[in-house]
């Protein structure tokens, strides 16, 4: 059985190796391209968000490269994405393809059917019970991993020297990750990660700027879709930090842990404990990164998303109550990454501005301006069409 | 005794008898917004942000129609009518879950919103615990409370079999709030007649074969109360083809039970309540009482129907039912829409007559 | 002989060329159609600059601004690349002392910056697609073959503009015709159009904005006397229009090449001759991993100024 799941960051690392490690042929999706967007929109809902465009466009990919099952997950509302493996499946058969979708659905709404599921696979790869429970430990040790040493190179990156140093050493680092077999490998990969990552050359003299990203996880969580934005923002000499991680987010859902805070902090603005998606978290994650002094936040959106309309309609008044600039983009298969990246630099200099004159600076006047640091990665739309 | 705004909009069309209801039974002045104009639109759109969706747009216009006019607007949060779905965590569009906190955000010096929220999946007894409370902080005692709560759900009830006697929301509310008031009962009736009479189909009306009227062509039109009963933003589509001489029927015109007769057929449900509905309604009209066509009214950038809609295409296409979809917007015009009326109409007469020779 | 300062802003529509003094004074300036080719537009921009002022002034500095701002300041020398809003808002706040808002209506994308105290504090950009931009009014125009210059002269002979609904530019074509099939007058369907424009402006980028005055209305689309008026009945305020609404970007952008040379000296600028130059690009698909970026890269003549497209830096670090 060729197995094959969607893809969100560099997690498809921990997943592959899981699924090959229970005696499962798996076949990595290809990072969402221009390819994968195309095929998505073809086959989607106009008005369906982008999540559903790529994956849909993912999914004829690895039937095509010969996958029988997608494995994916579920959800109980109100936000569309639970439902999406439905229409995935539905889709998929209208267009004669013969991959089967398999979606978890959250254990807390029914165990049966999760370890029925679960099951099934082991039987379809043949692992004892010990070797599969086993196999999923160190998978989600390696997920640990993974975001331990992504948060890393976020907090580098503003400092590096040689631009595209630390890109280079986070990939060594997860080069290493990759490696690993069981979970005392894992752990000592992880400490060498994170060296590598330390030990790029740093101007600790910088004061970057530190914004905060919230939003939607699919955006968050799958570069390609959001143009790098966590990277450019650190080529800018940003510190950007996001809210959502894949360990955090699975530990929170599935066992609610921290999320307490965040409820509370959106309270005063939306007064509702589940709106779907990660509504709420957002409002309440803008209060807590103004709280803890960060000079702006980013909204990252996919276009007609419910939940994030809902906040995006809110924020602005969080913004103005806690004096906190908003920038929000909503994203679809249009978006440009010349677009994104002017919107992104003006708002640094927003920010640094609003910064320089809270200080106290007297020269706050717009002479002031930094110096630009984005250099040359982002090709203007318009050289693209001209060679 | 105070004057409570309720907008014409979002739930409006379903649970309206109910509220006027039980505030005038409380003792208190019940006002509605007027019917959806242009300028109801273009306020709304000023307020709210250009991603949300109409029927968004279209309720924040209304709360600026009721605003100053009235001492306290009306805007429950509904956030489940119901225990059902796969883990019985079905609710409302995420939207409404929102709605009090959306006005607050962006309506300046709002006249004081009267919330209650609304959780049904809790128990049925929910319903009067909200109510009892709203009637508690409106100054009423637990004996008038009893009595409106009931009145309001006499009228509710009498309204939902107007509905699914095949009635039009607009005549069966007058029907069921002028019975409710004794008053005027009679002239309630005669108006009725009058407007049946006015609904009686003009023949012609320049389509060339249009449907005879002893049989009538059929057709299911389905989408959220607000999207088809607001004459509004769907330009007229329902009077147009009553007008046309075609039968129509919607999802609220069959029972609970014949919507959830239909539920099987779905790997699984969906997590909104008014999209159960308008599946649910749609598989009946396909399978159980087969009508002629289909159309389903949609909005713009309305989230669960980007879903709902590819469903229902693809279950319309799997059957061989002719399947249309009208998207509604700010800008939804009346050419436009005229245009793809008649021609589906003509459509489905060229079935009819090719089935027939 | 007199030093100056050049600025530089490509952008999708046009490119604007313009050499100002060391007080601001513009004493040159081109606006030229792109069409689609960046790098010829700028190179005649150049040439046409280059011979106006001729031998009486000396470049001290230059900057570039535009969605190719970094090729084009590649191509120059530049000694600041910036973003337009943020070169839009220095060059307003030059022209009208405490300016507050600022509306910029470009060739495929508008602005609105929010200014308090000579510092940007919020901005917005165009999220939906053309209505709200200029060349919507462009297509209209060609489409009711009226020349775009007469535009305005149409619009304000209006009594009653007919209002025409329309967020995206396709909608508002066909609502427009249906109009017009209707036998409304062109002058009341012109002025409709510029309403309409005004209407998806400020319903989409001035969203939610606090739009104080004075306002300054600048880029290409401000010479429209029919949109000045729009804009003036719908804010119920006056609308100021610069002397070079036009060529705003490129003055900011050379005012903040004069901040930077003044401050940190030293100038890049090649000179005019890059006018005479060969520019071209190339890509290649980097083989590093299995991304397979698709790595371009942009010769001046045989020599290789600058590589992009490579997410690990391998290249563009380099």
């Amino acid at each position: 059985m060729k197995v094959s799941f969607p893809r969100m960051g560099y997690s498809h690392l921990a997943f592959r190796w899981l699924m090959e490690e229970v005696g499962l042929e798996c076949i990595v999706p290809p990072e969402p391209n221009n390819e994968t967007l195309d095929l998505g929109v073809r086959y989607s809902p106009e008005f369906a968000c982008i999540p559903f465009k790529v994956l849909m466009g993912s999914y004829l990919q690895v039937a095509e490269m010969g996958a029988d099952v997608i494995v994916t997950s579920g959800g109980c509302g109100p936000c569309r994405a639970g439902y999406y493996w439905v229409m995935h499946q539905k889709l998929l058969e209208e267009i004669g393809v013969k991959t089967k979708v398999i979606a978890f659905e959250d254990p807390m709404c029914g165990i049966w059917d999760f370890i029925r599921k679960l099951n099934l696979f082991r039987n379809a790869g043949g692992a004892s019970i010990r070797h599969f429970v086993q196999a999923f430990k160190t998978a989600w040790e390696k997920v640990k991993a993974i975001d331990d040493m992504e948060i890393l190179s976020y907090e580098v990156r503003p400092y590096e020297i040689t631009k595209g140093d630390t890109s280079r050493a986070l990939q060594l680092s997860l080069g290493l990750l990759d490696k690993a077999k069981d979970r005392k490998e894992v752990e000592e990969a992880r400490q060498e990660g994170l060296k590598i990552l330390k030990e790029v050359p740093q101007d600790i003299n910088r004061d970057p700027l530190k914004v905060g990203i919230i939003g939607e996880i699919y955006v968050l969580l799958e570069p390609s879709i959001n143009q790098y934005m966590q990277q450019m923002l650190g080529d800018m000499g940003v510190r950007a930090e996001r809210s959502i991680y894949l360990s955090s987010y699975t530990r929170n859902n599935t066992f609610s842990q921290g999320e307490q805070d965040v409820r509370q902090a959106a309270r005063p603005y939306l007064n509702e404990t589940c709106i779907g998606g990660h509504g709420v978290n957002s409002i309440g994650e803008t209060v807590l990164y103004a709280r803890h002094g960060y000079d702006g936040v980013i909204q990252l959106a996919p276009f007609s998303c419910i939940p994030e309309i809902v906040a995006r309609s809110i924020l602005p008044r969080v913004s103005r109550d806690l004096d906190i600039p908003v920038l929000t983009f909503f994203l679809d298969e249009q978006t440009s990454r010349a677009g994104v990246e002017t919107r992104l630099e003006a708002f640094i200099d927003l920010l640094e501005m609003r910064r320089e004159k809270k200080r106290g600076i007297k020269s706050a006047s717009l002479i002031t301006l930094p110096t630009p640091r984005a250099k040359f990665d982002a090709a203007p739309k318009l050289v693209a069409a001209d060679k | 005794m105070a004057t409570i705004g309720i907008p014409r909009a979002l739930a409006y069309y379903i649970y309206f008898p109910f509220w006027k209801t039980y505030f005038e039974e409380l003792g208190h002045e019940v006002i509605e917004s007027s019917p959806t104009t242009r300028d109801i639109l273009d306020k709304g759109i000023k307020d709210t942000v250009s991603d949300a969706c109409i029927p968004i747009k279209v309720f924040h216009g209304h709360v600026e129609d009721l605003k100053n006019k009235v001492d306290y607007i009306f805007v429950p949060r509904l956030v489940s009518m119901r225990k059902f779905g796969d883990f019985g965590t079905e609710t409302m569009c995420p939207k409404f879950l929102g709605l009090p906190d959306m006005l607050a955000a962006s309506i300046n010096d709002l006249s004081p919103v009267m919330e209650a929220r609304l959780d049904l999946k809790k128990g049925k007894s929910e319903l009067f615990k909200v109510y009892s409370e709203l009637g508690k902080r409106l100054g009423a005692d637990f004996l008038l409370i009893c009595r409106a709560f009931r009145r309001a759900s006499k009228i509710q009830k009498d309204y939902e079999q107007l509905l699914q006697r095949g009635i039009m929301p607009d005549m069966a509310m007058q029907e069921v709030l002028a019975g409710s008031y004794k008053k005027a009962a009679l002239a309630g009736r005669e108006r009725e007649g009058a407007n049946q009479q006015a609904r009686i189909p003009k023949s012609g009306l320049g389509q060339a074969g249009s449907p005879s009227g002893d049989n009538p062509c059929s057709l299911a039109v389905v989408g959220y109360p607000y999207a088809i009963y607001d004459p509004y933003i769907n330009v007229g589509l329902i009077s147009a083809l009553d007008q046309a001489g075609v039968r129509v029927y919607t999802q609220d015109m069959l029972s609970h039970r014949q919507l959830k007769s239909q539920a099987f057929k779905l790997d699984k449900d969906m997590f909104w309540y008014f999209s159960n509905r308008v599946v649910q309604g749609a598989l009946y009209y396909m399978d159980v009482k087969p009508v002629e066509g289909m159309i389903h009214i949609t909005a713009f950038a309305c989230g669960p129907d980007s879903i709902v809609d590819k469903f229902l295409e693809i279950e319309a296409k799997r059957r061989g039912l002719p399947y249309m979809a009208i998207m509604i917007d700010e800008h939804t015009g009346e050419a436009g829409m005229q245009t793809r009326m008649e021609a589906f109409l003509d459509m489905l007469e060229y079935r009819r007559k090719k089935r027939e020779s | 002989m007199i030093q100056g300062y050049l600025g530089i802003d490509v952008g999708s529509v046009s490119t604007k060329v313009v050499v100002i003094d060391q007080r601001g004074k513009v004493l040159a300036s081109r606006y030229l159609r792109t069409n689609g080719r960046p790098i010829d537009t700028l190179q005649q921009g150049m040439r046409l600059v280059g011979a106006e002022i001729g031998d009486r002034v000396e470049v001290k500095g230059s900057g570039a601004t535009g969605s190719a701002r970094h090729l084009a300041g590649l191509m120059i020398g530049a000694d600041v690349v910036k973003n337009e809003i943020t070169a839009h808002a220095v060059a307003a706040s030059r022209a009208v002392e405490g300016v507050q808002t600022i509306i910029e209506i470009g060739g495929q994308d508008s602005k609105i910056i929010i200014m308090r105290d000579g510092v940007v504090v919020d901005f917005g950009m165009n999220t939906v697609c053309a209505a709200g931009t200029g060349s919507f009014l462009d297509q209209q125009a060609s489409r009711l073959q009226i020349p775009i210059e007469d535009f305005g002269s149409y619009a304000i002979k209006a009594n009653h503009p007919v209002r025409i609904a329309g967020r995206c530019a396709v909608f508002a074509e066909s609502d427009m015709i249906h109009k017009q099939q209707l036998g409304y007058s062109l002058e009341d369907i012109v002025a409709g159009l510029c309403e309409a424009l005004v209407r998806n402006y400020l319903n989409n980028v001035g969203k939610g904005k606090e739009i104080l005055s004075p306002i300054i209305f600048q880029g290409g689309v401000a010479a429209n006397l029919g949109l000045v008026r729009a804009f003036e009945a719908y804010l119920k305020t006056p609308v100021i229009v610069p002397q070079n609404y036009e060529v705003m970007g490129a003055i900011g952008v050379a005012i903040l090449a004069r901040d930077v040379v003044t401050k940190k000296g030293g100038a890049n600028f090649k000179g005019f001759v890059v006018q005479d130059m060969a520019y071209k690009t190339t890509s290649f698909e980097c083989k590093g991993c299995p991304n397979a970026c698709e790595v371009v890269q942009f010769y001046q003549e045989s020599e290789i100024l600058a590589r992009w497209g490579d997410r690990c830096g391998t290249w563009s670090g380099a």
